[in-house]
């Protein structure tokens, strides 16, 4: 089952970002990984990669946030789907959600922390889908 | 009437006073006699009377001198007047005096006896009268003292008290009430609430319970905010009822909940912030678990041993970090968990640095004790102390560079103890500067990622320096180091 396609891991935790790599990794993805919202940006000019990961908290509280709207913003980055992970919403009894909060918030999908596995496959898997059949 | 009615008479005629005696004594009542006015005066200064028959016409004090002196004396006396010169003026005269009737000499033992019975009937009413007076004179009095009472208890109250009439009027009020809601135009009194709430708001609600005119018990809490916006006023208000249980009007009492508004806050903003702290190696520990037991990463046996170290260690971390907790829990407790006694902090500063000298070593780091004077002994709870070098030199040692040295000196001035931990590590921007000693922060340095921390540490080490009564210093430069200072007070 080689999927392929090239993924940017962006996280501040050392912990997850090579806990998810490991995964991607592990079903043929190629991955990616950046510890700061600068470095993330840095790394999708230079590489291109067909989707990203994101981590809500990172160094500042709303870098998460910065990170997605500068590249939705962008048409040559838009149309590259963003995953949101986070442990956001249980520490602060808040609950995202895509229909009330994807518009300002710029990203394609959510997932709150830790992600399973399989679950973190499934979503990359359709967001890929998704992409490759609005070209 | 159990005891009788006291009788005086005066009269200068023997016959007269004898004639009385005899007559009145047999009609049960106390008699007593004067042959003139003088004497008669006299007896009535000594001791009270119920009814006195005077003699007009008698040498000394006349009988209208005598009647007028006994009048203001004791003006519930009856006085009656005898006299053989009966004349309506006389009668008059005496009457204008005081007196209460008018007996004609010569008189009859049946008139008299008569005429002094209707006396002392009316002197009992004059007394009943008397007696119902000043009891409603005492009551009036009590009950001015019991509202003037109330009104000094209810001003004198931290809380707030308004009370209002049936037809929402303004009734009571203290000077917290005035304060709180800022009332205006309360020197005059009387008028609808509204007109001296600025807020309508605030009328409304306290309309609104007014109105609660249910039969039960009703009582209502709420929060109020004031023009003030960042006060927070709790209003209880409920119907002030006669023992019939009706409604007379309504009581409201506020208290200032602003303090505890703001406890609250900063409790919760820590419960949150503590949450998040949890969660984050929590979720790591999941996570690596979920990689390893699920098999999806496909690492080799080795790895998934790897990863479970990795997991481990964040399991560590989280350790580190409840013992932080319960150890900033404990400092807070303050004095009941504190055990003061004298301590030298040299000795505790060498023990802490045999304790470091092998981490030091695997960290490429020179650890020594400038050698100087020993201070005066502080008086300090030795954990705290330990507590406190070890947080400040193992920091000093994580933060520090190859080849890097930490020096630890002490140092006295009048007052106060020094110890100054001085490193040659990564230091600590001017922007952080001011956030360090704050709950979880963690300066951002490229070495922070690679040196476990709570991000409590330096916070426990500032709660325990304040618990002791001194300060903690730090000066520093990006690049050059760090030296932190604490100064602990001494006694001479």
């Amino acid at each position: 089952m080689k999927a392929g396609g090239k993924i940017l891991l962006v996280d501040d935790d050392p912990d997850f970002l090579e806990m998810h790599k490991a995964v991607l990794r592990n079903h043929g993805y190629e991955v990616l990984t950046a510890m700061s919202g600068q470095e993330g940006l840095e790394r999708v000019r230079a590489e291109m990669p067909d989707l990203i990961i994101l981590d809500l908290m990172m160094e500042k509280h709303d870098a998460g946030f910065s990170f997605s709207k500068t590249l939705k913003t962008d048409p040559l980055f838009k149309r590259i789907p963003i995953l949101m992970v986070t442990s956001v919403a249980e520490a602060t009894g808040y609950r995202f959600s895509l229909e009330e909060d994807g518009y300002w918030m710029k990203t394609d999908d959510f997932l709150d922390k830790p992600v399973l596995p399989a679950v973190l496959l499934d979503r990359v898997r359709r967001l890929l889908e998704k992409k490759d059949e609005n070209p | 009437m159990s005891t009788p009615a006291r009788i005086l008479v005066v009269d200068d005629e023997l016959g007269i006073r004898e004639g009385c005696r005899r007559v009145l004594a047999e009609e049960g009542y106390a008699i007593e006699l004067a042959e003139d006015g003088m004497v008669g005066l006299a007896k009535v200064q000594e001791k009270p009377y119920d009814l006195i028959l005077v003699d007009l016409m008698m040498p000394g004090i006349g009988g209208l001198d005598l009647i007028q002196r006994i009048h203001e004396l004791d003006p519930e006396i009856i006085l009656v007047v005898i006299t053989g010169y009966a004349a309506i003026e006389t009668a008059v005269e005496a009457t204008k005096r005081g007196a209460y009737e008018y007996l004609p000499k010569p008189f009859t033992p049946e008139a008299l006896s008569v005429l002094v019975k209707r006396g002392i009937e009316k002197r009992d009413l004059r007394l009943e009268a008397r007696r119902l007076y000043q009891e409603r004179e005492q009551r009036l009095l009590e009950l001015a003292g019991e509202k003037s009472r109330l009104r000094s208890i209810i001003g004198c109250m931290a809380d707030g008290v308004l009370v209002t009439n049936l037809e929402h009027q303004l009734v009571l009020w203290n000077a917290s009430a005035v304060r709180m809601l800022e009332l205006i135009g309360t020197d005059e009194p009387g008028k609808a609430i509204g007109h001296y709430l600025r807020d309508p708001a605030l009328v409304d609600s306290l309309e609104r319970i007014m109105n609660a005119k249910d039969e039960g018990f009703s009582m209502i809490t709420q929060e109020i905010r004031t023009a003030d916006p960042s006060s927070v006023l709790m209003a209880q208000m409920a119907p002030v009822r006669d023992e019939q249980g009706r409604v007379l009007g309504a009581v409201a009492v506020l208290r200032d909940i602003t303090k505890l508004k703001e406890i609250d806050k900063v409790k919760s903003q820590f419960v949150s912030m503590v949450a998040h702290e949890l969660r984050a190696p929590l979720a790591a520990i999941e996570g690596w678990l979920e990689v390893v037991l699920s098999g999806e990463a496909g690492g080799s046996e080795e790895q998934n041993r790897a990863w479970l170290l990795r997991a481990k260690e964040r399991a560590d971390s989280l350790l580190a970090l409840v013992q932080d907790l319960l150890e900033i829990n404990k400092i807070e407790a303050g004095k009941v968990a504190q055990k003061m006694e004298s301590v030298q902090l040299t000795d505790v500063l060498a023990k802490i640095i045999e304790f470091f000298r092998p981490e030091a070593g695997r960290h490429r780091v020179s650890l020594r004790m400038k050698p100087s004077v020993a201070p005066p002994a502080v008086q300090a709870d030795v954990r705290d102390m330990e507590k406190l070098f070890t947080n400040l030199i193992s920091n000093a040692i994580k933060y520090n560079v190859e080849n890097g040295s930490v020096t630890v000196e002490t140092s006295q001035d009048a007052h106060f103890v020094g110890v100054h931990i001085r490193d040659t590590g990564v230091g600590i921007s001017s922007a952080d500067l001011p956030r360090i000693f704050e709950d979880f922060f963690r300066a951002e340095t490229k070495k922070r990622d690679k040196v476990s921390g709570t991000g409590l540490g330096l916070t426990i080490a500032k709660k325990i320096v304040d618990s002791h009564l001194g300060r903690i210093e730090v000066e520093s430069r990006v690049g050059q180091g760090s030296t932190f200072s604490v100064y602990l007070p001494y006694n001479k």
